[in-house]
Formats: C-alpha cells, sequence, structure tokens
C-alpha cells in the first residue's frame, strides 16, 4: 500500500520535505491530534493541542539532514513521548495544585493553564515522534496514517448501531441549525478519506495525484450511490439480551431457548429499535408503557412458548398488516379503558407487530423513509384504566372459554414445588382476599419483588426447566426467569396465565413529548394473569435488587429527531428548512443534481458524435477532405485507435495498415487535399491537378469501407464498446 | 477519377523526373545487393546537389555503389559543352592519404614545352560522380581544397578558376574505427555534406546473394540501365519546380531545429544551411515516392540523416535518434493537427 519514496529509502536522515507538502501534511496531523483531544479536554486545551502538534511537524521539517534530533535512536525517540506525557501530566497538576497560582490567577485560569502546557507538550511530542519516524523508515507513514484514520473512527464511533445523533457535538451543532446530521458525518468521512489520501500521495509520485483523487472520488461516490439504493446500514435486532425472544426475523424456530446463559451483552443496549408517535395523550399507571410483540401462552412439555392452538391468544396479531387487520378477540371492560391511537416505526427487523396492550386494530401507515423505517404501522389500543377496585373481586379466566382452553391456560412442569410454594406465598393473605385472584398474584409478585435479584450473569438456561433453577436455585436471573417462574406460580394457584413478550419503557422516558423511543434495552417479558371481565391484566414482578445497571440516558433529541422522521419526511424537511437550514444541499439533491449532469453530458457527448458522423453530408465540398476525415478518426477512436503524441498522420495510418487499408486511402487522400499541406496553393504554385480528387461519393464509399474494415478486423466486444462509447471525439485527434 | 491514384495529381513533368530517378537508383541497385536504403539517400543527395559522407568498413561496397552511379550516367552533353576540351569522366576515385597534395586533387598547371606555355592538366575531380576514399585520412589542406571544391562547385589553382560540371557529386567515406593517424573533420566542414550515411552491415540474404551474382554483374559487356546527364539536370529542375513544400512543413522544420537549438543535450544546434539544403532533398524523396507535395514521412526520414552530422551532443549523451525524436514531437504534433483546422486562409 505505502511505497517507499526515495527519502525514505535508508535508515539515515534524508532530504528534508518541501514547504507546501509540509504545511498540508503538518495540519492534518493537528487536526487529528485537535480531534482526539476534543472530548479529554478544554477547548483551550485542544487548541493548544493542535498548534503544538503543527508547530512540532513544521519544525522538524525545517531541520537540516544533519541535524543532531534526527540522529537519535528510534527506541529513545518513542521512550522520550512517554517522558514527555509524564511531564505534561505533572506540569498540569503543578498548575492547578499549586495554591499560589490558583491564588494569584484564579482557580479556572491556572486549570486552564495546565490543560494548554500538557495538551502542548504531549501533541508535540507526538508530533515529532510521528514526522520523524516517517523520515527515517519507509514504514513511517503507517503509523501517520493509522493515527488520522484512528482519530477519525474513534469521533464517529459513536455513530454506530442507529444513535444518528451522535456524536453529540456534531448531531447538535448540526440540529440546531437546522441540518441534517447525516450529511456532515458523511462529509467528515470523505474529508478522513481525502486526508489520509494526501498523506498516501505525499510519498508518491505527484503526477498521479489527479488520477488517485479521482478514483477515490469515484469510490466516494458509490459509497453515497449505496445508501441511497440500499440504505443505511441498520443495526440488527438485538436479541443478545434474550428478551424479546422471538423477534429476530428467522432467528427464533420453535425449538430456541428463551433463556440466554452469560451471552447477555449490555454494551449496545442503546441501540435504537423502535419509535411509538402518540396520537393520543396517555400516562399508564404502572409506570411503564407496555408494547405487547407476542406471549408464551402454551406448555410444550418443557416449557411454555407460542401457542400454536388458534384458540389461544387471539389478542395476538402475527403479521404485519397490509390491509387492517382487527383482533379477532373482543376486548372486554371497555367502559375501563380508553382508545390510543399511536404510530410506530421499526428501525431493526421484527416478526410481529406489537402494540400498548391492548391492540384492536392494525393498519399500515406510509412509510416516509424507507431507509430508515423497517416498517410502520399504526396501532388502535384500548388500555386499561384499571382500579384497584376494579381488580380486585374478580373471578379469573373467562366464562366463555372452553374446557381446552381453560386446560392450556393452566398447564404448567409436573413438579409439586410450584404448587406448595405458591400456597405458602398466600397463605398469609387476609381471610377476605384469601381466595381473590388478583390478591394472589400479588402476593407472588411481591416476594419476587423482594427476594429475587435482577442480574444478567445467570446460570439456568440448560437446566430442565430454568424457571424451577432459577425460582428454588438462587433466585438470581432477569425478565425472562421471573416472567416464567411468575406464570408457574400463577398457574399453579390456579390462575390462568401466560408470558407476555415485548418492550416495556418507563413512561418518564416520554418526557412529555408525543413520541416514545424504544431502545435494545427495553425488550421485556412478563406474566400476565387474566381475570373475567377484565382481560389479560399484566402483574410483573419488579425485583428491587439488581446486580446490573440497566438505566439509560434518555435519548431526547434522537427521539425527537426519529419523530420528526417518522411523522413526515417532508415535514421533517420544513421543519429543516424553517429552521434556516440550506437543504438544497442536502446529500439527496447533490447527488441528483450529478446524476442529471453525468446525464446531460453524456446526452451532449453523443450529439456531438452524431453530429461529427453525420456533417460531411451537408457540409461544402472545399470542407469534406476535413470532415470526411475527422469522422473516420472518430470511429477509429471508438475502437481505441488513436493516434499517439507527435505520431505524424502518415506513420499513423501505416500503423494500421495491415487490418484497416481505407484508412491509409482516406489519410494519403485527406492530407493531399489540405491547404497548407499537400494542396498548393492555385496559381502560385505550378504543380497541377486537380485539388479535391475524391469527390462526395468517394468519401463517402471510403468510410463505408473503413467501416466494414472495422468491423472485420475488430473484436465482437470491442464492436460493442464502439457502438456505445459517447466521446470518441474527446481521443481522436 | 479514383482515389487511390496517387499519381493522378502529379503533372506529366514530375512523372519524368520520377521516372529518372527510378531508373538511375536501379541501375546502381543491379549493381550493389542489399543497400536499398542507401542508393535512394545518395540518388536522393545526387538529385538535391547536395555530397554523402559514408561511414563504412572496408569492403563493403562503397567503392562499387560510386562506381555503379557514375557509370549509370552518360555524358549526353557533347552538344551543349563546347567550351570544355576536356571530357568529363563518368566517375573517379582518389584514395586519401596523408602525403597527398591539393593538386593532386585538384590538377595542376603544367608546362607544355610545345607551346611554351602553362598548360592546366585536370585532376581527378573532374567527374560526375567522385569518390572520395577515407576523406580523413589527408591533411587539412587537402580537405580544405577538396570541401571548396564541393561547395562552390570550383577550383581554383594559381589564380584562374575552374569551374565544375553541375551535376559533379562527391561521395566521401571515412573509417569510424581506425582513427589513428587521422585529421577528423570539424563540424563547419562536415556542414557541406548533405547526409551522413552510416552504414551497417547487409543482412544474410544479401550478403549471400552477392556471393551469388558477383560474376555476372561483374561481366562488363551486359546491358545496363543508363540515364543521361541532361535528363538529370531536367529532372534537377521539373521536381524543383512541382513538389509542393507547404509553409507548414517549413515552420516544422524551422520548430525541430529550434527545439533542438533549446534542448539541453545539445551543444550546438544545427545550421541554416542545413535548412536550406534539406528542402531539394525533401522535394526529390518525395518525387522518389510519386507524391507531389512534401509529407511527414519525407521529414522523418531525412531529418536523421541531414542533422546527425551538424549537432554536437553535450558530453555523456550518445544517441542523437532519441534526442531528434523527442524534439519532433511537438512539432509533428502541431504539423498534424493543423490538417484538420478549419477555416485556413487558402480555403478560398
Amino acid at each position: 500500500m505505502i511505497e517507499t519514496s526515495p527519502k525514505n529509502s535508508g535508515p539515515t536522515p534524508a532530504t528534508q520535505p518541501r514547504a507546501p507538502q509540509s504545511v498540508i501534511r503538518a495540519s492534518i496531523l493537528a487536526i487529528a491530534c485537535w480531534v482526539l483531544s476534543t472530548p479529554l479536554t478544554t477547548v483551550a486545551g485542544s487548541a493548544a493541542a493542535f498548534s503544538g502538534c503543527l508547530l512540532a511537524c513544521l519544525w522538524l521539517d525545517r531541520l537540516g539532514a544533519q541535524a543532531r534530533l534526527l540522529r537519535l535512536r528510534s527506541p529513545l525517540i518513542v521512550l522520550s513521548v512517554v517522558i514527555v506525557f509524564a511531564l505534561g501530566a505533572a506540569v498540569a497538576d503543578w498548575f492547578t495544585g499549586t495554591p499560589l497560582i490558583a491564588r494569584t490567577v484564579g482557580a479556572m485560569v491556572s486549570y486552564q493553564l495546565g490543560q494548554i502546557l500538557f495538551w502542548l507538550l504531549l501533541a508535540g511530542a507526538i508530533g515529532l515522534t510521528l514526522r520523524l519516524l516517517a523520515r527515517r523508515h519507509s514504514w513511517g507513514s503507517i503509523p501517520e496514517l493509522l493515527f488520522v484514520a484512528s482519530a477519525f473512527v474513534i469521533t464517529l464511533a459513536a455513530h454506530q448501531r442507529g444513535m444518528i445523533d451522535r456524536p453529540y457535538f456534531i448531531g447538535d451543532f448540526a440540529l440546531i441549525r437546522g441540518i441534517d446530521p447525516s450529511s456532515i458525518l458523511m462529509a467528515i468521512g470523505v474529508m478522513a478519506v481525502l486526508a489520509l489520501a494526501v498523506l498516501l500521495m505525499m510519498e508518491n509520485n505527484h503526477k498521479r495525484l489527479p488520477y488517485h483523487f479521482s478514483v477515490l472520488a469515484v469510490l466516494c461516490f458509490s459509497l453515497l450511490a449505496y445508501v441511497q439504493f440500499f440504505g443505511m446500514p441498520t443495526p440488527s435486532l438485538t436479541d443478545d439480551l434474550g428478551l424479546t425472544g422471538q423477534a429476530a426475523a428467522g432467528g427464533g424456530s420453535q425449538s430456541d431457548n428463551p433463556f440466554r446463559d452469560g451471552e447477555n451483552d449490555a454494551s449496545d443496549r442503546e441501540a435504537p429499535v423502535a419509535i411509538v408517535l402518540f396520537r393520543d395523550d396517555y400516562e399508564p399507571d404502572s409506570g411503564a408503557y407496555y408494547f405487547r410483540e407476542s406471549a408464551y401462552s402454551q406448555f410444550n412439555g418443557t416449557l411454555l412458548w407460542t401457542a400454536e392452538d388458534d384458540s389461544l391468544d387471539q389478542d395476538l396479531v402475527s403479521e404485519f398488516p397490509s390491509t387492517p387487520i382487527e383482533v379477532t378477540d373482543q376486548i372486554p371492560a371497555q367502559d375501563k379503558r380508553r382508545s390510543v391511537t399511536t404510530t410506530i416505526g421499526l428501525l431493526t427487523p421484527h416478526r410481529s407487530p406489537f402494540g400498548l396492550d391492548a391492540p384492536i386494530r392494525f393498519e399500515r401507515a406510509p412509510n416516509p423513509n424507507s431507509l430508515r423505517f423497517r416498517q410502520t404501522y399504526t396501532v388502535e389500543s384500548l388500555v386499561p384504566e384499571f382500579d384497584f377496585s376494579d381488580l380486585i373481586g374478580r373471578q379469573a379466566g373467562s366464562p366463555d372459554w372452553t374446557v381446552a382452553q381453560w386446560t392450556e391456560y393452566l398447564e404448567m412442569p409436573d413438579d409439586p414445588r410450584y404448587g406448595e410454594f405458591g400456597r405458602e406465598l398466600i397463605a398469609n393473605l387476609r381471610p377476605e382476599f384469601a381466595d381473590d385472584p388478583y390478591a394472589k398474584a400479588l402476593a407472588v409478585k411481591d416476594w419476587l419483588d423482594t427476594n429475587g435479584i435482577y442480574s444478567l450473569a445467570n446460570e439456568h438456561a440448560y437446566a430442565t426447566d430454568p424457571a424451577a433453577s432459577f425460582l428454588f436455585g438462587d433466585m438470581t436471573g432477569y425478565c425472562i426467569h421471573f416472567a416464567y417462574a411468575a406464570t408457574y406460580l400463577y398457574r399453579s394457584l390456579g390462575l390462568p396465565a401466560r408470558v407476555g413478550v415485548g418492550y416495556s419503557v418507563p413512561s418518564a422516558n416520554r418526557a412529555g413529548g408525543s413520541a416514545l423511543l424504544i431502545q435494545a434495552v427495553h425488550g421485556h417479558a412478563w406474566p400476565e394473569i387474566y381475570l373475567e371481565g377484565l382481560g389479560w391484566v399484566i402483574v410483573d414482578p419488579t425485583p428491587s435488587q439488581t446486580l446490573v445497571d440497566m438505566s439509560t440516558d434518555p435519548q431526547d433529541s434522537l427521539q425527537q429527531m426519529l419523530a420528526d422522521m417518522l411523522r413526515d419526511d417532508a415535514a421533517f424537511e420544513a421543519f429543516l428548512q424553517d429552521q434556516g437550514g440550506d437543504s438544497r444541499w442536502s446529500l439527496e439533491n447533490i447527488a441528483r443534481t450529478l446524476m442529471f449532469m453525468v446525464i446531460a453530458l453524456l446526452l451532449a457527448a453523443y450529439i456531438i458524435r452524431a453530429y461529427r458522423a453525420q456533417v460531411p453530408a451537408w457540409a461544402s465540398t472545399q470542407q469534406q477532405y476535413r470532415l470526411h476525415y475527422r469522422a473516420a478518426l472518430d470511429a477509429l477512436a471508438s475502437f481505441g485507435i488513436v493516434r499517439r503524441h507527435g505520431e505524424s498522420r502518415e506513420a499513423f495510418a501505416r500503423r494500421s495498415m495491415t487490418t484497416l487499408p481505407a484508412f491509409s486511402r482516406l489519410t494519403e487522400q485527406h492530407l493531399q487535399a489540405a491547404p497548407d499541406y499537400g494542396l498548393a496553393p492555385a496559381g502560385v504554385w505550378q504543380a497541377g491537378g486537380s485539388p479535391d480528387a475524391a469527390d462526395r461519393q468517394a468519401w463517402q464509399q471510403l468510410r463505408r469501407q473503413l467501416q466494414h474494415e472495422l468491423v472485420m478486423s475488430q473484436p465482437r466486444w470491442r464492436r460493442v464498446v464502439a457502438m456505445v462509447h459517447p466521446a470518441p471525439w474527446l481521443a481522436s485527434r | 477519377m479514383h482515389v487511390m491514384e496517387a499519381e493522378a495529381t502529379t503533372t506529366p513533368a514530375l512523372t519524368e523526373a520520377s521516372n529518372v530517378l527510378h531508373r538511375l537508383a536501379g541501375a546502381v541497385k543491379a549493381q550493389v545487393i542489399g543497400r536499398d536504403d542507401v542508393i535512394d539517400l545518395t540518388v536522393i543527395a545526387l538529385m538535391a546537389d547536395g555530397h554523402v559522407l559514408l561511414e563504412d568498413f572496408p569492403g563493403s561496397g562503397k567503392t562499387t555503389l560510386a562506381k555503379a552511379l557514375g557509370e549509370a550516367i552518360v555524358d549526353d552533353q557533347s552538344q551543349t559543352a563546347s567550351d570544355h576540351a576536356v571530357p568529363i569522366a563518368a566517375f573517379r576515385r582518389i584514395q586519401f592519404t596523408p602525403d597527398l597534395l591539393p593538386s593532386d586533387v585538384t590538377g595542376s598547371p603544367v608546362f607544355d614545352t610545345n607551346s611554351n606555355n602553362f598548360h592546366f592538366r585536370h585532376g581527378p575531380i573532374f567527374a560526375h560522380v567522385v569518390l572520395a576514399d577515407e576523406i580523413n585520412r589527408t591533411s587539412p589542406k587537402v580537405q580544405s581544397a577538396m570541401l571548396e571544391a564541393m561547395g562552390e562547385k570550383q577550383v581554383t589553382v594559381d589564380n584562374i578558376t575552374y569551374a565544375l560540371d553541375p551535376l559533379f557529386f562527391v561521395i566521401a567515406t571515412q573509417n569510424p574505427l581506425d582513427l589513428v593517424g587521422t585529421y577528423p573533420l570539424p563540424t563547419p566542414q562536415l556542414d557541406r555534406f548533405l547526409f551522413k550515411i552510416t552504414m551497417s552491415h547487409i543482412d544474410r540474404d544479401a550478403e549471400l546473394a552477392v556471393l551469388n551474382t558477383w560474376q555476372q554483374r561483374r561481366n562488363p559487356g551486359a546491358e545496363r540501365t543508363r540515364v543521361g546527364r541532361n535528363e538529370i539536370i531536367q529532372a534537377r529542375r521539373s521536381i524543383d519546380q512541382h513538389v509542393y513544400i507547404a509553409d507548414a512543413i517549413k515552420a516544422t522544420l524551422v520548430d525541430i531545429s529550434r527545439a533542438l537549438r533549446a534542448d539541453e543535450r545539445v551543444l550546438q544546434g544545427n545550421s541554416t544551411r542545413s535548412l536550406v539544403l534539406i528542402l531539394p532533398a525533401l522535394q526529390v524523396l518525395a518525387a522518389l515516392r510519386g507524391r507531389n507535395y512534401v509529407n511527414a514521412d519525407d521529414l522523418d526520414m531525412l531529418l536523421p540523416h541531414v542533422l546527425a552530422h551538424r549537432v554536437e551532443l553535450a558530453p555523456g549523451v550518445a544517441d542523437f535518434s532519441r534526442v531528434l525524436r523527442d524534439c519532433m514531437r511537438e512539432p509533428l504534433e502541431q504539423l498534424a493537427r493543423g490538417t484538420l483546422k478549419a477555416n485556413h486562409p487558402s480555403d478560398s
């Protein structure tokens, strides 16, 4: 990749780099320093980093080949960076730590001074080392490149996994001014590529610079086209947490185990999964929005799984709506529920649509940005607004259920411990509630709340019954363990129960707005029981002891941005324009303009080609020699046969004499008729002869013959290329 | 009228001249085998009123060439030339040695006891074709006498000037390797030769043909093609009149020599005289190739032979052909582009 340049050819300190090169290289390295230092220090500190690196690079490049510094051993140089780092840290510490300085100039100034000194020294040392290595060794430019590349990569790393408003300093900057941050990030990416390219090519032959740049531009442009046609790479659904079980596309077959051990990686838990727009105001009493995607309700011999029996779980919808889908199940207690409509945009693939508990109607919504959203749909839900008095005193199950349904909703592992333990838990209930289903459920939930320990690191998955392993074992697990254990306990107490799967988002995340961002961390499973006249009621244990921090920062800006996109892309654009941003320079517009320009250029090229081929037919007799010959040259050029620079026409004709004799005759004819070449001016010169021996027909015949010879002598692919070649006239001379 | 016939545009006079050229070249080619390019150049030089310097090894056919050329020319001037009592020989050869004197070349006055008068005895230089063998072996004074004769077409002995024949043509030779005891010709003197032709060994087939045919070629009785002296003079005139040299060609010539002079690999460029000398040669070559105008091909062919001995290269630069090719590239490009340009002044 990196060619050894002459100046790096020997181990001895070689010649000085030239001035403009040196400045460009120094600036690139300094910018990288600045980018790297921005999140770590104050503005003054990063400015110091920039100037320190710049000055160091420039100074080193100005050093003569005999400078003593250049003769230092490489390990010594690396060691000196470490020393400078330690020294700088000490000085910065001394500045902030010395009371005298702090008292004389103020705490803030002393801190700033310390930062400036530290970063100046550090960046200077880094710049010096990088340049010194590059001057001494042929591999020396690789650390330079890596340094610059890592600066950009580290900066932009925060942007991955769908956090499209990050890094904040770019996202905020752009959003305040009404610019789509992705354009800025794209621009930064392109800049990074160009900067790296400049660094690379400084080691190289300068005459190839334009060529290299054009290749790079094509690469960047094709990246753009890729995004245009295939969309941004969106994060795949984070199934790692095992919370949503079956959601990953094609991932979950029936035999999949919803329990996971040790695979739970919380690193990308913040990845956005979906955005929900509220058409109606709704704040749940439970403190969390529950979005049910699926449920595990049928016991398959080892554990609960998605019901295969159609009569079960009729409130669930498994297909995304192409036409409006009404939930077949009649939701009871409509007087105690309220209709809430939400629009949901899925950012990652899902198997089934989900909605707020309890959805009654799914309808497809227009997708305003198919690059961003996988699916968009509108859900009408009848959200429960039950009082405690509504819940208490109900009967479990539905009187409409068949015996088979009852059996399915009560089936559970053949483990007597559940029953015993369940009865133990409700033993302390007050007598008036002893037979109340909701009270029983609450008792179980309360016990789990108090005694369960939330943890992602646990080992239950490979037990015969993971829920039993959890419940009668160490009591550490995450939502799926709690949900299964609770469901089994409910069922053992005679309550029809199931495990609901989907997302649970704290209601505070909505932050008063109309949009709610669902992130991977919100994937959840919960137990729910069926109460007569109310339907499925979520009784979700929330353990008070937790070993992992599952809290995340609210993503307000991302939430708002995605919501704006989902509401209407046009509205988003309008919003951007309202903000004073100039969206004419959006990537899409630039790409479109470029495409139009390319098409227009192609069209113009074809028109010129056709004109030059046909114009001899209309031209005057005096112009025949010139125009016909030019047309013949164009024809040859379309086959890639062109005269070399400095080659005479005669030599060119001779070169293709064997395959194209007609062209030799055309050349001869042309030159003979060319004034100031073969054609003597009449009167002055005595050489007689007719000036244009070839009349129109002869010219045309010669050209037809040339075309024939071309077709005969050239391979088929060349003929095809020649036919579609837009601008052979650029090459014909 | 068909496009393919190049002769269609040439005049009868030019056709006749071209005919003479081909006959002359053919007569020599019948005697000298495997040297067609050298023969063509020699004939061109003869027609263009120049002289050639051959650089070659001994025994490579220089004398045969010169002799064949001289013998191919018949002296048919008997009816015109009356002032010359002495008949001009077709061919003379002078072997240049260090002790040669100028009078050995030019001739000297001899006292005639019968008439009590000095009487000029013509030297070997009074011939149509003179072979000056190993010209670099003789002293500079002989060389300069020879060169004066070549330049002025006259010899001056004892303040009396004797004119040489208008056809007077010198083929000088020098051995490129054996330089001990020689007086190398300085560049200004080399300037008097139109071409310096460096010959290489002929190829295998030609050499074999030489061995196979040497007997029949030596047969003096054989019928040979001959060209009259007046025919040659006439052909010279018609070529000069009928072969067109476009301004663009002349501009290209000037541009090339300017580029040569400007090139840092060249110590001293070619003279303006060389450009003047090359014009008739270009015309002859065009006529030889059956054209009535000079084209880029002609330049390409003649320039190396005309310029090689006139340009002094910087120390360390050996390959003149490469220098010349570099210097020719841009002017030739301009020349080629010119033919496609519209609205030429001579269009109307």
